[in-house]
């Protein structure tokens, strides 16, 4: 995140198709997006936003392979080396009751590995607070959101009058203090 | 647009063919058969009919999972649905035909049927068939398993129906079809669960008729649905191919790759925990299931699990490969061949076990020779089980030819189906959102 102060305009939607339409609009226009702010997980967005497939799923593979490994080794560890107890005659390497357990950890390291991945690259976690652009994008608004740092008067009208041609919900500006 | 597929030319005379294929490899399994009783074509019938009808079940029910869920996505491909489900009407009839054959005693596929194990002063006298002969009988069999699937056909016959005369008489906002459609719907899906299962352990599980695993019905249908997703995936990319069906795209293909992963790990799930169960327990009369497969099957037996489980989950993990035509193709004609030789693991070792003491039993005459009766021992069965036994220890090219066969029929039904409708429902209410699905 950069220091100093952020100017932003942006336009508040009532639902996922104008703010799709819109977003086309400035694609079209090459207008610079600086985010899109939306109240639930919206399909489709990334194609249109041009964004590069996310990574993140690969950081859940890695991890969940590092859950399904830490879980069978070291219960082959524990039950051939470390401490050997037979289980109802079963011998000690007994691989199928292994399973449920590194199934387990497989999930477990796969969720956890994922959620702090995301949190760090998002500078999201507890005690962290970043400032709103507005709250009813928590609610039931669909916001498109320019960046007016460093920009001339009249490329800001500009921008402003484009944002009402996308017929949005209402148009505001706003400057964010980080 | 062009919105009714005409079923001929090419595609015609190939499922014709693999019919013809399928019967003359059926009448040479008839008169080469190395067992006695035919077994061996009587089993290849068992097996491909059960097999074609629990995909056809699956279409059904998965038709009318998704109707009474209210999802929109999948109403510009619902004629393949409904085409697969059709053919639940010639499967009753093949069902019929294993039914009427243990009526007149044609096949001894199911120990439980020999009328000599609940006779106490027969040597075959089983006491434990006894007590299960409330339910493993000639007429639950018939009435209840084939007539099952009646029931399905004609609830599927209903929804066909009214999807159809929705097509000529529904309006663009008219609902009341789709209530319809709905309350048959919701009407299915508790016959099935039922009567799936019922179906399942009465043509499937009972050729191990001592054994029994509460998990086996989802075990299988889960394996049904992966089928079902598969030949729905492979029918969309001809189609395509054809030029037809543009309203379906790459989501369309995405969502149902994703059910086709998804349920090849449920099947996994269900497999695993059915023989880590067993396993763990190390009852003998459970654990003679997977001794008889081990010992006689140990190819198949692991080979079942890397195509079924390793090869989808590995393959189709990524998003884009749920995406892309080749690998959907090869992961489709895996998973359905892999799925037969699942049930085909499930099926012929236990009927090649009953063959076997069923021979064994003639040859000693009656009375005599009752204390070497061995039939819930697994001893004697695993003996016979090692040897190699043509079209039980492994599919040979007279199964593969009758899986064409059946494959053919099964093809040749859903693809006049699916020509006697519109490919593209009309005033389907979802229609809308399923044209502009998007993952």
């Amino acid at each position: 995140m950069a220091s100093g102060k952020k100017e932003v305009l942006y336009a508040l939607y009532n639902d996922e198709t104008e703010l799709f339409a819109a977003i086309r609009a400035a694609k079209a226009k090459h207008l610079d997006i600086m985010d899109v702010f939306t109240p639930f997980p919206v399909h489709g967005l990334d194609p249109i936003m041009e964004f590069e497939e996310s990574r993140l799923h690969i950081v859940g593979f890695v991890f969940g392979a590092l859950g399904t490994l830490t879980a069978f080794l070291s219960m082959s560890w524990i039950f051939t080396r470390d401490w050997p107890i037979i289980f109802g005659g079963k011998p000690y390497w007994s691989v199928p009751a292994f399973i449920p357990i590194t199934f387990e950890l497989t999930v477990l390291f796969c969720a956890i590995g994922m959620v702090v991945s995301f949190y760090t690259v998002c500078g999201l976690g507890p005690g962290v607070t970043n400032e709103t652009l507005d709250d009813r994008i928590t609610d039931d608004k669909f916001c498109l959101a320019f960046s007016t740092n460093g920009k001339s008067d009249g490329e800001v009208s500009d921008l402003k009058s484009f944002l009402n041609s996308t017929k949005p919900f209402e148009v505001n500006a706003k400057t964010l203090s980080k | 647009m062009d919105n009714t597929f005409s079923f001929d030319g090419r595609l015609k005379t190939m499922t014709i063919g693999f019919m013809v294929v399928g019967v003359i490899c059926l009448a040479l399994t008839f008169f080469m058969d190395s067992q006695p009783d035919h077994v061996r074509f009587w089993s290849n019938i068992l097996h491909n009919s059960v097999f074609f009808t629990g995909i056809s079940a699956m279409a059904l029910f998965a038709l009318t999972a998704f109707i009474s869920a209210w999802a929109g996505w999948f109403a510009t491909i619902k004629r393949l649905f409904e085409a697969y489900s059709l053919f639940l009407l010639t499967g009753f009839i093949l069902l019929l035909v294993v039914a009427g054959g243990m009526w007149a005693h044609a096949h001894h596929l199911y120990h439980w049927a020999d009328p000599s194990t609940l006779d106490p002063t027969s040597p075959n006298y089983d006491e434990i068939l006894v007590g299960k002969s409330p339910f493993l009988n000639k007429g639950v069999f018939t009435f209840l398993g084939v007539g099952a699937v009646g029931v399905w056909y004609l609830i599927a016959r209903m929804i066909r129906n009214l999807s159809i005369a929705e097509d000529k008489d529904g309006g663009a906002l008219d609902h009341s079809f789709h209530k319809k459609m709905r309350i048959w719907s919701a009407a299915f899906l508790p016959i099935a669960g039922f009567t799936i299962p019922a179906m399942v352990w009465l043509f499937i599980m009972s050729v191990d008729a001592h054994w029994y695993s509460t998990l086996f019905a989802w075990y299988n249908m889960a394996g049904w649905f992966v089928c079902f997703c598969a030949f729905t995936i492979l029918t969309i990319i001809y189609l395509k191919k054809k030029g037809m069906l543009e309203n379906v795209t790459t989501e369309h293909l995405h969502d149902l790759g994703k059910y086709m992963f998804g349920f090849s790990v449920f099947w996994t799930y269900c497999w695993f925990s059915q023989y880590m169960l067993i396993w763990y327990a190390n009852v003998g009369e459970e654990t003679i299931y997977f001794r008889e497969r081990l010992d006689g099957f140990p190819v198949l037996f692991y080979a079942n699990l890397v195509i079924n489980f390793l090869v989808p989950f590995f393959v189709l993990m990524r998003n884009d490969t749920k995406r892309k035509y080749g690998t959907l193709i090869f992961v489709s004609i895996v998973l359905i061949f892999g799925h037969w030789i699942d049930m085909f693991l499930m099926l012929k070792p236990g009927i090649l076990k009953t063959a076997k003491e069923h021979a064994a039993h003639s040859d000693h005459g009656h009375g005599d020779h009752g204390h070497e009766h061995a039939a819930d021992h697994g001893g004697h069965a695993v003996e016979h089980a090692a040897e190699f036994v043509s079209g039980f220890t492994m599919p040979g090219f007279l199964e593969l030819g009758t899986f064409l066969g059946f494959l053919g029929l099964f093809l040749f039904v859903f693809f006049s189906r699916l020509a006697s409708a519109k490919l593209q429902p009309v005033n389907d209410p979802y229609m809308m959102e399923s044209v502009t699905h998007h993952t």
